[in-house]
């Protein structure tokens, strides 16, 4: 039974600020000075077409009216219309995301591997030039800001490298030929790499702090002395009883990140030109697209709350602590 | 037992490398072969191959009814006709010459243009182009003027009526004259009539129209110097040179535009031969791109002209000594124009006292120029009566009546736009000094962008036919980009602009006046003399202090020549014309 009420208060929990989320992303958009009209830098648009265009899009009722109608369609799962191409916001998000996700997972990836993998050695070598090295390596990835990192990469590293710095594709890849399924997933991963790169290398070096600094904390532990004691090989004191310990803290903060990184590819998408979900919210921005900036936001949430959610019923699943 | 340790672990670091390297080894290897995958396919197609253009704006569609950027405008050139399209020559400047339409001639009253088009256009599914499209086209955009075609609404102005009284004729009728009327309509895509039609009808007040997105579903039907092979808003539109066009064919096979949220990426992919035309380089970079072997940086005569707007609403409630040209002037008058074309533009820009720039064949020779001389400013100020005080800043005396004010230091704040394409922080702070030298303060507010520093300008509430609005900011420092036609320009600073483009809340309705003749009057001559007169009004009254013209600045592969780079989102001729050297 208590495991029930614990799952049931954290998934109320998050539905709840789910419901929180929703008004603030509403409110939040229509502060900024100026709406989708006046964003309308167009020079034959009279302030006649402004008025009807206003009109046609629903911004001349009250905000109140603004958002009953909101909450109203989306209780029906219709999250309205861009206010600048007219099109149904599900269909506007969906090719960003598409091009978001995949690069996200790849980044996330690499951080996962590495910052796990170089945290558990760090801790494992304390003290020496590894471990220094894999702590001053951390801190300094986790402090680069994640544009300025990518320009750096853009600008030092592309070319050294060879891989292509902007788009998704080759932008002559099948103009006038007609290339295979090879060469295309090939170009698409290539010009993933950099940006999943600069994201992953970020989120690596906070991985490689947490994950040091739990393994740390757990090798200090009686029973790793215990397990030394009874003969165990490093290895097996380090992955079975080190390892897995500090596993908890990290879950939780990979759970977290997962969320977060799709908010912290925007920068990075800028920088790389990559056409997701990131540059879909500045260019909404821009226009003051206020029913994608809802949706893309309330997508950033959502992520952030489901991941948070996971992480809470893995733990109890790891810990049965939690519920005590 | 522990050197073995070590040895796995060692085993373990010394894989990762040798896996690492392998893969880049392998991405680098699979990156030669695309890229000359790329050159073989260019090779194959006989002609010049793919011409590869970078941008920093993209294309929001091929709506003609529906589009808001200029890389829209200019992706719609190339893929639909035009009745009459932009050149450019050294001597005469910008000129209208031939598109679709070979031929033309407007009657004695001006009120009736009559186009000769051509007899074999086809559009790209074969169907055939004549006079009924255009008048279609022309026809639709009137009847919907006020709703779902209003973006093309300048380019019909005044138009009654278009038919088309046989394939090759098509006669325009217009309820006045109309000074620019080749300029206004040649910027209206025609579109197929059998394509589009069903949309008019589709839903009421043809708002389907406005709706469809042709580039949705490929292959879309075109009638210009390309087809359209793909298209992706942030990322690569391809164009295919079309074998039936009517006008002069592409010297390319295809065109690929692919969209750059930022020069830097855009820039290192030319110098590495990725692209072979940047349609922009930012000022700061011109030296490093010059450096660049097999690159060419290019110059021509630009459109943006930067300004200090000054807020010139005649109702605005505070710093009302700003409403004086003659305090205007002597701010003006120390405000080092030079310096901030050396060091903001590094050299690529020049002074310019007209709203309509250099660009215009239209701009007036006789204004100004205003002169940097502060010694002769702060005399002019001290002979105003703004005497400084004890801090060395000016004071503003107290003023009487309706909109009276307490004597106050002469203290303001500037608008800067975060949207800006040049380093406005450093133009703001140029500024800064020049006023600092007369006893003024100018303080830096950062606008955000172009719609949040434009609402601080106009107010929250602005409405025009109340006289609500531009009643609290002072100073702004913007551009505009202004076109070879000057209409657009001249309309900024009329009060049927107030809350739409107008940022200084000038009223002054013998200038309005004067806007509505030069806008109906045919004789060239004369409506140049009236469109002087115009520059002259807004000089005097220093509605703006015109600062800088800049030079138009692209950059472009040796490999290729015979590009028109001023023509750009002019005329079919900026893509046609390249070919490969």
């Amino acid at each position: 039974m208590r495991g029930t009420d614990y799952v049931v208060k954290r998934v109320l929990f998050a539905i709840g600020t789910v419901f929180v989320a929703i008004t603030l992303n509403f409110v939040l958009f229509r502060s900024l000075s100026g709406d989708a009209v006046s964003a309308l830098r167009c020079r034959g648009c009279s302030q006649d077409f402004k008025e009807y265009q206003r009109k046609t899009l629903g911004l001349d009722k009250s905000k109140w009216e603004q958002y009953k109608i909101y909450l109203g369609d989306l209780a029906q799962g219709d999250m309205g219309r861009s206010l600048r191409t007219e099109e149904p916001v599900t269909s506007v998000l969906w090719e960003p995301l598409k091009t978001t996700i995949p690069m996200v997972a790849l980044g996330t990836l690499f951080a996962i591997v590495f910052g796990v993998g170089t945290g558990v050695i760090a801790a494992w070598r304390r003290g020496t030039a590894t471990d220094k090295a894999t702590l001053w390596g951390g801190l300094g990835f986790y402090s680069m800001p994640p544009q300025w990192l990518g320009l750096v990469i853009v600008l030092f590293i592309s070319g050294w490298v060879g891989l292509p710095t902007s788009g998704v594709k080759d932008p002559t890849l099948g103009i006038l030929d007609d290339p295979g399924v090879i060469e295309v997933v090939v170009d698409r991963l290539e010009h993933m790499i950099l940006p999943a790169l600069t994201l992953g290398l970020v989120v690596f070096g906070e991985y490689t702090l947490i994950v040091r600094s739990a393994m740390l904390e757990t090798l200090g532990e009686d029973y790793i002395l215990t397990s030394r004691a009874k003969g165990l090989t490093n290895w097996a004191t380090v992955w079975k009883h080190g390892f897995r310990n500090a596993m908890l803290p990290v879950i939780t903060l990979v759970a977290l990140s997962l969320g977060f990184i799709i908010g912290g590819a925007i920068t990075v998408e800028y920088v790389f030109s990559y056409p997701g979900i990131g540059l879909l919210i500045v260019e909404a921005i821009d226009q003051r697209d206020y029913p994608v900036l809802q949706a893309a936001f309330l997508l950033l949430t959502l992520s952030v709350i489901v991941f948070n959610l996971m992480a809470d019923l893995l733990y109890f699943r790891l810990d049965p602590r939690v519920t005590e | 037992m522990k050197r073995r340790r070590s040895g796995r672990l060692m085993l373990v670091l010394l894989g990762t490398v040798a896996l690492v390297a392998a893969g880049s080894a392998a991405w680098l290897g699979s990156q030669r072969a695309t890229a000359s995958s790329g050159a073989a396919a260019a090779s194959k197609a006989g002609g010049s191959g793919i011409l590869r253009i970078g941008t920093t704006s993209y294309i929001d569609s091929f709506n003609p009814w529906n589009y808001i950027e200029g890389q829209g405008l200019n992706a719609m050139i190339m893929t639909y006709p035009l009745l009459v399209q932009v050149d450019y020559s050294n001597k005469e400047g910008y000129f209208i010459t031939s598109d679709f339409a070979k031929s033309w001639k407007a009657s004695t009253d001006g009120k009736t243009w009559t186009f000769k088009v051509r007899p074999n256009g086809k559009w790209s599914d074969g169907k055939p182009m004549t006079a009924d499209d255009a008048a279609w086209t022309i026809n639709t955009t009137v009847k919907y003027v006020d709703g779902a075609t209003a973006v093309q609404g300048s380019s019909v102005n005044h138009v009654v009526r278009a038919t088309a009284p046989n394939s090759t004729t098509l006669i325009v009728k217009y309820d006045a004259p109309v000074g620019n009327a080749l300029w206004l309509i040649g910027a209206l895509p025609i579109v197929p009539r059998h394509v589009w039609e069903p949309y008019e009808k589709k839903q009421k007040g043809g708002k389907a129209l406005k709706t469809y997105r042709p580039e949705g579903k490929l292959p879309m039907v075109t009638g210009g110097a390309y087809t359209l092979k793909s298209y992706e808003k942030k990322g690569t539109t391809v164009f295919i040179a079309d074998p039936n066009f009517y006008g002069p064919k592409s010297n390319a096979d295809a065109v690929a535009l692919t969209f750059y949220t930022n020069s830097d990426s855009m820039i290192a992919d030319l110098r590495r031969g990725n692209l072979d035309w940047i349609d922009q380089v930012p000022f700061g970079a011109v030296s490093a791109v010059k450096k660049s072997k097999g690159v060419k940086v290019n110059e021509w005569p630009g459109g943006e002209i930067t300004n200090i707007t000054w807020n010139s609403n005649s109702r605005k409630l505070k710093n009302r000594e700003l409403l004086d040209p003659r305090v205007k002037k002597a701010l003006s008058m120390c405000v080092n124009r030079d310096k901030m074309i050396q060091v903001v533009f590094g050299g690529y820009a020049t002074k310019v006292e007209s709203l309509v720039g250099h660009i215009s064949p239209f701009e007036n020779p006789n204004l100004g120029p205003t002169q940097y001389n502060c010694s002769a400013a702060n005399k002019a100020l001290d002979k105003l009566g703004y005497k400084r005080g004890s801090d060395g800043i000016r004071v503003a005396p107290a003023t009487s009546g309706k909109y009276a004010q307490p004597a106050h230091a002469m203290s303001y704040e500037v608008i800067i736009p975060t949207s800006l394409d040049f380093n406005g922080t450093r133009m703001f702070e140029i500024l800064k000094e020049g006023f600092a030298k007369l006893g003024v303060t100018a303080r830096l507010k950062v606008g955000g962008d172009a719609t949040a520093s434009y609402a601080l300008e106009t107010d929250a509430k602005c409405d025009g036919s109340k006289n609500i609005g531009y009643s609290k900011f002072d100073i702004a420092m913007w551009d505009w980009i202004a076109g070879p036609e000057p209409d657009f320009q001249l309309s900024v600073v009329t009060k049927g602009q107030w809350c739409s483009w107008s940022d200084t809340g000038w009223d002054n309705p013998a200038y309005d006046k004067l806007y509505g003749q030069q806008g109906v009057t045919v004789n060239p001559a004369k409506r140049r003399a009236i469109i002087y007169k115009m520059q002259k009004m807004v000089y005097d009254a220093f509605v703006y202090t015109q600062l800088t013209n800049h030079v138009a600045l692209d950059a472009t592969s040796t490999k290729w020549t015979g590009f028109k780079n001023e023509l750009n989102a002019f005329s079919k001729t900026y893509y046609t014309s390249p070919k490969k050297s």
